[in-house]
Parts: C-alpha cells; structure tokens; sequence
C-alpha cells in the first residue's frame, strides 16, 4: 500500500510555507506600530538590519507552515493505493462476477464441488473495497447475489445452490456478468468464469461485449477423459393388435470415452416398475441398440423410462418417456347425390387402413349436412359434392368452432357465395391439361404440417404424380398456397377460419383427374391431411429440460399427451399443482392467463389438482439435453479473447487511461484521506490562534507615541 | 548674550507667555495671531512703524487746513485749480513665508503638531510683519509647491485662511520648491522658511542658499517635536515612517543614545552651515511657548541688526 495524490498539481501550494517563513522575517508588529517623522536617523543605526532578519518565534511559524502545507495536501487528494495480492491486486477496487456452471455435466469427478471451493476462496480473497456477485448458469443465468461486499452472504449462498438437470450456454451468464459490471461504479472488473469449457456452450456469435477495463479469468475444471453411456433416444413404434395397441421401445445408446468394449444391461421400467432387460455391448465412442419386446398399451399416461447403468455422468443414463393409448379420428366423407359408387373409394379404403389410432369414417351421400352428422366429428371432408347454403352455414359454425373442414373440387363442387369468404379462395372452372400430358406438383410447402414428414429424402416423392384435371382456385389474400402445380397453379390452399381451418383441394382424391392415388404417397398424403383436419396433435412422449408448458393452453396439453382433462382430475378453472421430479411442488393457480410450468428437472412432472390422487394422473417426461453430454473443450483463450480481451484497451491506450483515472478517483473518493488532513490543518490553525495570543499577551502592549 | 538674557528676563517680567496647547484651543488664526503679536508688542515696546511711502495714489482738491506742500504746483499750471497729491503709505519689505506641510509635519507628540505649531507661527509672523505695513505672502510646499500666496498688503485674509486648511500630505523636499520661489521673489524680501528639515543639511543648504544668493533676508525656523529630540520610547516597536511609510523594528533602550547624538549632530550641523552661510537658524521646540519662541526671534534679529 503506498501514498498516492489524485491531484498532485496542488502540492504547487506547498509554495505557500514561504509565506509565513517571509512574514516571520519582516513581520511588523502591526500592534506596536510607531508612527514617526522619519526614520533617517534610525536608519542609519546598523543594529535593526539583523533584527529584521531574525525568526523569534520558531513554534508559532512551524505551526503555520505545517496547516499551509497540510492544506495543500489535502486539495492533492492524497489516498493509499492498494497493492495487495488479492482478487483484483494491481488495479484496485473490482467487481467481481463469479459465473459457476451448474450445468450436469459439472457432476463429473465432483467438478461442481471444486467450482464451489474455487469461488470460496475467491470470495476470500476479495479486497475491503470489492464487490462481487454469484451467478448460476446452465442454460440461462440466475443472479444469486448481486453485487455486495458481504464475504459471508456471499459464502451462504454459495451453501445453497446446487448441480441443475440443464445444459451449458455461455452466452446468458457472460451477458448478465456484462450487466453487473455496467451497472457498477467501480472502475474495473473481472468476471471469474467457472465451468468445464463444453464446446457447444458456446457459438462466438453470443455479441458479449465487456466494459472497458473489465476482463475474463476462465478457472477450468475437471478434464474431457471420461467413459459415459448415455440413452440418446428411445422410439416407441405403435401397432394394433385385436383391437389393442402395443408398444415397441427401441432404445439406442452412444458410449463417450472409454478404450474398450462394454457390456452393460439397458433395462424398461413401465409404471416404475422393470419390464426388462437387454444386455448390450457397446464399443468405446460408438453406439447401440436395443429393440424390447413390445409391451401393451392399455391405461393412459403411462410412464416408461429406458435405463443403463450409473456410470460417470448419471443424468443421462436414463431416458424418460409417457405414452397414452391413441384415439380413433372421426371423420365424415360427405359425398354428393349423383356421385359415382366408388367416387370416394380410394379415400375410403386410404382411411381404412391404419397400423395405429384408426380412422372413425362415416360417408355420407348428400349435398345436405345435417347438425346432427356434426355431432362428435373432429374433421369433414366434402369429396366433389355440391353444398347449398344452409349446409355451408352448419359447417361456418362446425369450423369456427374449431373443426376442419378439407374441400376436394372435382366435376359436381359447388359452394354457395354465402359462405365464400370461409373459403380460401375462389373456384373457378375446370382446366384440362390433357394436351399437356397432365401437370405436376411443383411446389410443396414442406414446413406446414400436412408436407412436414416428407421434408426428408425418401420420405415420399409427389412429382410422380400427373394432374390432367383441376379446378381453377384463385385464392385469397389470407389464404396460403400449400402446393402448387407446375404452371403455378393452386393445388391446395388453406385459410384459417374462427378456431378451425378450412383447405381446398383442386383436383380429386380418385384417379379420374389425376393418378396420385396411384403413388405411394397417396395413403401417408391422405391420413396426414386428414388427421391434420381432424385437429389431430402428435403428442411428445418427452420434452426436454428447459422447455415450457402452458398448461393452461389446451393444444400444449394436448401436445403434451394430456388424453382426458376429466380422467387425470383435471377440471378447468381450479388450481393445479406440479411435483416435480425431486418431489418439490409447484402451484399453478387458475386464472385467465396462461399457466406456466418450467421443466427444471428430469423425470416425471405429475399435474393434478391440489389434494386429489387421480389414478392416472396427468404426466409429463423430461429428458435432458444430451449435447450436454458432449464434453468437447472449446480453447480457453480463444474463449477469454473473444469476451475479454477485445473489450480491454492496451495499455497505453485511452480505455486504460481512463479505466485507471475512474479506479484512482473511486480509491480516493472510498478513503477520503482529504477530509482527515484538512481536519488536521484546522487544528492547527486553532493551535496557532491560541499560541499566537498567549504569546502577544505575553510580550504585552508596548507604550507607543503615535501621532 | 547678556543683553539677550536681560530682554528675555524682561519680556517674561511683562508679559505672560501662552502655551501652544492653550492656542490650538483657538480655532480663529487671525485671534490667535492678534493675540500672541499684541502682547508681545505690549511686552516689547517698541514701534513697528518706520516711514511713510511715497507711491502716488491720486489727486484731492485742496481743502483750507490742508499741507499746502502736498499742492501740485504743476496741476495748478495747467488747471489754475489747487489739488494735493494723495500718497500710499509704503511698507518696508516683502514679507514671505515658506511652510513646510509635508507629511512629517504632522507629527505630534502631545497636542500640538509640528504643523499645527509651524501654522501658528506663520500667521504670528505675518500679522506681525502686516502690522508693520510688510507686503506679506504664503508659499506651503511639501515635494513642490502646494499653495501661493503672492506678497500683498491685502492678502493678509487670504494668508490665513490657506494656513487655516493647510494639511500635511505627501512626502517632503526643499530643493524644488525652494527653487521655484526663487526664481518667483524678484524684489528683495525676507524670507521665513519653516520646517522640520528631514534632509541632509547639505541638501538643506542647497536648497536655501539660492534665495540667500538673490539677496533675500532667510530665517529658518526649525520646529521639532520634543519627541524627535529627546526619543521617549522605551518598547520595543515598529516605527514608520509617516511620509514614506516604511516600517522596521525598534528597540529604543538599544538606540536612543545613538539617535539622540545623530540629531545633535544634525542640529548642529544646520546651524553651522546656515550661520555660515548668514541666514538666521533658530529652533523651535513644539513643546515650548510660541511668543517666547518669537521674542527670541526679534531679539536676535535686533541684535544682529544693529550688528549690520
């Protein structure tokens, strides 16, 4: 610690001190002041010449000249530099952000107890003048403590936090470090870093950008040498059988690490209780499976979780997982009068056939719907049928109340102009391509729904398919075109109508107008479509840690796997209440807003209403995210370069000029020394006062003749 | 010297010398002067009256009774009439005083300043000399001349009333103004220069010899504080110089015999050199009576009168 001046062109004051050593040498004792005709007689007497140079009172001048000096001092601003070896040594107060990986990969070889012994003896090292905060982070970041000084609050909470089931993201913890620092008034700072440096944390597009004079110090933890097996993925395939489902778990593993073979036993546990056992050898960094025998499928939230044995990493040893039996989809295929018998045929035998949750069809031959036909259908597809306008009207309200409605265009359509604007468009006449050999799809919107399983290659090719007829479509301007033929011509549009979805076909769904029901993509086109119109939602056997659930939203429960609200005691308008995976509760209070429940955790995430049992409750599986278990370093310094370095100015440069200007000033401003040493000066000044009376009433009032 | 002590045993035998405390009470200079010249008069005795002028001042018709040799017969030749010739009564000399009022005059140990003093004087001297039918005149000076007041039998109101504001001011020297009148006083005069003579006699001779040289009859009084003379102090203290203002210490025990005996030295110097150089020295200490101060004076300037 050494003595520093904020300021030290005051100390010119210091020339002040040969003020009062000049007064003291001609001082004139203004008290005693004789006035006389002329001096030119005294002047002549040599002795007054040395008189004159003579300091008399050594105490009374010292006492003057030390308040000036100490004056001058204290506009210096003088304070002690730090220069301790602690957090932070050569540049002062800091702030200090303490960034700990609570990511689950930190579980391996106890790296998340050394992150905690690491910020313990961080916190222990801060300087008095310091302030540092503990922040958590896995995939997003939490503020522990912000900002204190408190060493012991500090350590509590470090007693309080935990390892999380989530993955490693830089990006939120460097950016919540950068907020701390931002907000602080201390010059500097430095952001302690504490994780096992995973690759995939971290993408370098994360635009961290540090204040100046701020710096990142990476504390690396434990190494990439482990030996982990994890469940990357568990497929359920589905099937029927008498009138029953049955599941098949086919379970793959990947193995990190390691250098030789291992045999380990992958057991299925339905319901908490082990259905199986396979033992399976799996080579070092490569990977297997594991094919169950299928189990049925009989009550609905059925918990399933794939497990191997506990090994380095655990979180990722077990792989959960909830199916419920499906549902057949009712469907109503109206047909028009005068059509053919087997105008509807190949729609009829597509629907019929189904390995998994079937198809409910009913046909009906009639250009009248009637309410009736509407009751308990999900989804209605009008096959070249004539519509009039009360039957149009049933199906506006069938679709506004969040029904589907699939409008195939042949020879005998119709649809009334009363109910054109539930339409996506306008039917127009029909157009003969017979000259051209037929037209083809030519484009697909592959990110809607009714296309999405055949994005992928060889997952259905519709350009095999010739169109010779079709209806002309002009669709509207709230309307989206799915596909279009060749000649941009519309093949299908969709409109989103009330809490339903209408979409228009223009060709048939026979091989009259075109062949497609000829191609192989004909049956998967057509349960898509029409399980798309049914309303239909794939339900995710797991989510993944990290994910939200709107449990007040009823496609996300659906989504979520949610069967029966009624059956899992979930009644709309109470509360509900979440525990999850460790047994912790989550209340979920009813209201009009949206009911959030953050998956944390892995396993199960049970939904029922407070105090109930239901015997099949609500079940969500949580799964973690398995990149995590990729323990690929990324190169520290290229880390700490990209965040730290280019925020921090050279040395010479103005950043650190002015980062160490902002440092001295907050040293100063912290001690104020200033205020001590004027104090000082004051009292000197009393001192002085009070000798320099004692002495002139001592020396007393000499009689003087005055004119 | 006898017959000086014998005027002076005389002079105190008739007349009650005042004290210059007693007459700085007296605000009126003209009162203060009748004062102090008709006693000493009265004292003295003797006529200030020498002769009569013969400046023409004009013609009077001639009345029965009248001297019939004051007829100017060549009037009468010309007009047949009779007038008599009427005459100024002229005085005997010019009168002038030159008053130092630079800033040590000020200077003041017990009532009366030096100025205060010196002011007197002046207006002793001339309502004496006015008395005598002089042509009396004023000159105050400090480093120049301050005020001029030309020699004039009528002037005698004027001469008070410049003695009665005159102020001590700036710092004092005798050579310029001394000079000045010189060159100024064509007729042949007395001349009265008072001051405290803070300068060298060298310089002081310099400065006076010039208007002794053009032939002018110069008295120097000397007025002195008694402090000046005697240095009372005994503290030790800062002593300024009132026209200069500069300060340095003092301790009087250390320095009063040495000042004493450089101011008798300058006393006796000035005397020598304006004896010597035949101008009339005499000084006056504040402290004594201004009349027995004055009696001096004429006693000393009969004396060396009749010598002339």
């Amino acid at each position: 610690m050494s003595l520093a001046l904020l300021v030290p062109l005051f100390l010119l004051g210091l020339a002040g001190v040969v003020v009062p050593i000049v007064l003291h040498l001609t001082r004139r004792q203004r008290r005693n002041v004789v006035h006389f005709p002329s001096l030119m007689f005294l002047e002549r007497i040599p002795y007054q010449e040395q008189r004159r140079r003579r300091i008399h009172y050594w105490l009374l001048l010292s006492l003057r000249a030390a308040a000036l000096a100490l004056v001058a001092v204290a506009f210096a601003r003088p304070f002690f530099e730090r220069d301790t070896s602690g957090v932070g040594a050569a540049s002062g107060p800091q702030e200090v952000v303490v960034l700990i990986d609570q990511s689950y990969s930190m579980e391996i070889a106890d790296q998340f107890d050394r992150a905690l012994d690491e910020a313990r003896r961080i916190f222990n090292e801060l300087g008095p003048l310091d302030r540092a905060s503990l922040v958590m982070f896995g995939q997003g970041a939490r503020v522990v403590t912000r900002s204190t000084a408190d060493r012991s609050q500090l350590t509590r909470a470090l007693d309080t936090v935990q390892i999380s089931s989530s993955a490693t993201r830089f990006g939120p913890a460097l950016k919540v470090s950068q907020t701390i620092l931002e907000e602080s008034e201390l010059p500097s700072g430095e952001v302690f870093l504490l994780t096992d440096f995973q690759r995939n944390a971290w993408t370098g597009d994360e635009g961290i950008q540090l204040p100046a004079g701020s710096k990142v110090t990476a504390v690396q933890l434990g190494d990439e040498t482990s030996d982990n097996i994890q469940v990357a993925d568990v497929a359920l395939a589905r099937e029927a059988v008498s009138g029953r489902e049955r599941v098949t778990a086919t379970a793959r593993l990947t193995r990190r690490g390691g250098e030789q073979a291992k045999e380990v036993m992958v057991s299925l546990e339905i319901d908490g209780q082990e259905l199986q056992s396979r033992p399976v050898t799996i080579p070092p960094n490569g990977s297997a499976t594991v094919a169950f025998q299928p189990f049925t499928l009989s009550q609905p939230h059925t918990r399933g979780a794939v497990r191997v044995p506990s090994d380095d990493l655990s979180a990722d040893n077990a792989h959960y997982f909830v199916v419920s039996p499906g549902t057949a989809l009712s469907m109503l295929v109206v047909e028009g009068g005068a059509a053919a018998r087997d105008a509807s045929l190949y729609l009829q035998r597509a629907l019929a056939i189904s390995e998994r949750r079937p198809f409910d069809v009913n046909f009906r031959r009639s250009s009248v719907v009637r309410a009736q036909d509407l009751v308990g259908t999900d989804g209605v597809i009008i096959n070249d049928a004539n519509i009039d306008g009360a039957s149009a009207e049933r199906l506006r309200r069938f679709v506004d109340a969040g029904g589907g409605l699939l409008l195939v265009l042949g020879q005998a359509s119709g649809w009334p102009n009363s109910a054109a604007d539930m339409l996506p468009g306008t039917i127009g006449q029909v157009q003969d391509r017979l000259q051209s050999r037929g037209g083809r799809l030519g484009f697909l919107e592959y990110g809607h729904p009714v296309f999405e399983p055949f994005a992928g290659p060889r997952s259905g090719d519709f350009t095999g398919a010739r169109f010779f007829r079709a209806r002309d479509f002009t669709p509207a301007d709230s309307a989206t075109v799915l596909a279009r033929f060749d000649d941009g011509s519309v093949a299908l549009a969709e409109l989103r109508y009330g809490r339903g979805t209408v979409l228009v076909w223009t060709s048939t769904l026979d091989n009259f107008w075109n062949d497609l029901a000829l191609q192989p993509v004909y049956l998967p086109f057509v349960h898509r479509i029409s399980e798309y119109v049914g309303g239909r939602t794939e339900a995710l056997p797991w989510f993944t840690v990290g994910q939200v659930v709107n449990l007040a939203d009823p496609e996300a429960l659906q989504t979520a796997g949610l069967v029966s609200a009624e059956a899992a005691g979930l009644v709309d308008g109470l509360d509900q209440v979440a525990l999850t995976p460790s047994g912790k509760s989550v209340r979920l209070p009813a209201g009009d807003g949206p009911r959030y429940l953050l998956l944390e955790e892995r396993g199960f995430y049970m939904v029922r209403p407070p105090g109930s049992d239901p015997d099949r409750p609500f079940v969500i599986a949580v799964n973690v995210e398995l990149e995590e278990s990729n323990l690929a370093r990324i190169d520290v310094e290229e880390l700490v370069a990209q965040v730290g370095t280019a925020t921090v100015g050279p040395e010479d440069g103005p950043d650190f000029a002015q980062a160490t200007e902002m440092r001295m000033v907050d040293q100063e401003r912290r001690q104020s020394l200033w205020r001590w040493v004027l104090l000082a000066a004051f009292s000197l000044f009393v001192s002085e006062t009070l000798l320099s009376n004692w002495v002139s009433r001592k020396a007393g009032v000499p009689g003087v003749a005055t004119s | 010297m006898m017959a000086r002590a014998r005027a002076q045993a005389s002079a105190r035998g008739g007349t009650q010398f005042l004290d210059p405390a007693v007459l700085a009470r007296i605000s009126n200079l003209e009162l203060l002067s009748r004062t102090v010249v008709d006693g000493f008069l009265t004292g003295l005795h003797r006529s200030p009256y020498l002769g009569f002028s013969t400046d023409f001042a004009e013609h009077r018709q001639y009345m029965p009774g009248d001297d019939v040799r004051l007829i100017d017969w060549k009037l009468f030749a010309r007009s047949d009439r009779h007038y008599i010739k009427l005459f100024e009564a002229e005085t005997n000399t010019n009168f002038m005083v030159l008053l130092d009022v630079s800033a040590s005059m000020s200077y003041g140990s017990h009532e009366v300043t030096k100025l205060d003093y010196a002011r007197y004087l002046a207006a002793c001297l001339t309502f004496f000399s006015h008395r005598q039918r002089d042509r009396v005149g004023l000159v105050t000076f400090d480093q120049e001349i301050v005020k001029y007041v030309p020699p004039s039998m009528k002037r005698m109101d004027t001469i008070l009333h410049v003695l009665d504001q005159a102020e001590a001011g700036r710092a004092g020297s005798l050579k310029e103004p001394a000079m000045q009148m010189a060159e100024l006083l064509g007729r042949k005069g007395i001349v009265v220069v008072i001051s405290d003579f803070y300068e060298d006699p060298d310089t002081v001779l310099a400065a006076i010899a010039p208007l002794r040289g053009r032939g002018h009859d110069v008295i120097a009084f000397h007025v002195m504080d008694p402090a000046e003379l005697g240095f009372p102090f005994d503290q030790p203290s800062g002593f300024e110089d009132l026209e200069t203002g500069e300060q340095i210490p003092v301790i009087p025990n250390r320095l009063k015999d040495d000042y004493i005996r450089l101011v008798k030295n300058h006393l006796a110097e000035l005397e020598r050199r304006f004896t010597d150089n035949r101008i009339d020295y005499t000084l006056l200490d504040t402290s004594k009576p201004l009349d027995l101060a004055l009696f001096q004076y004429l006693l000393a300037r009969e004396h060396s009168s009749r010598k002339r």
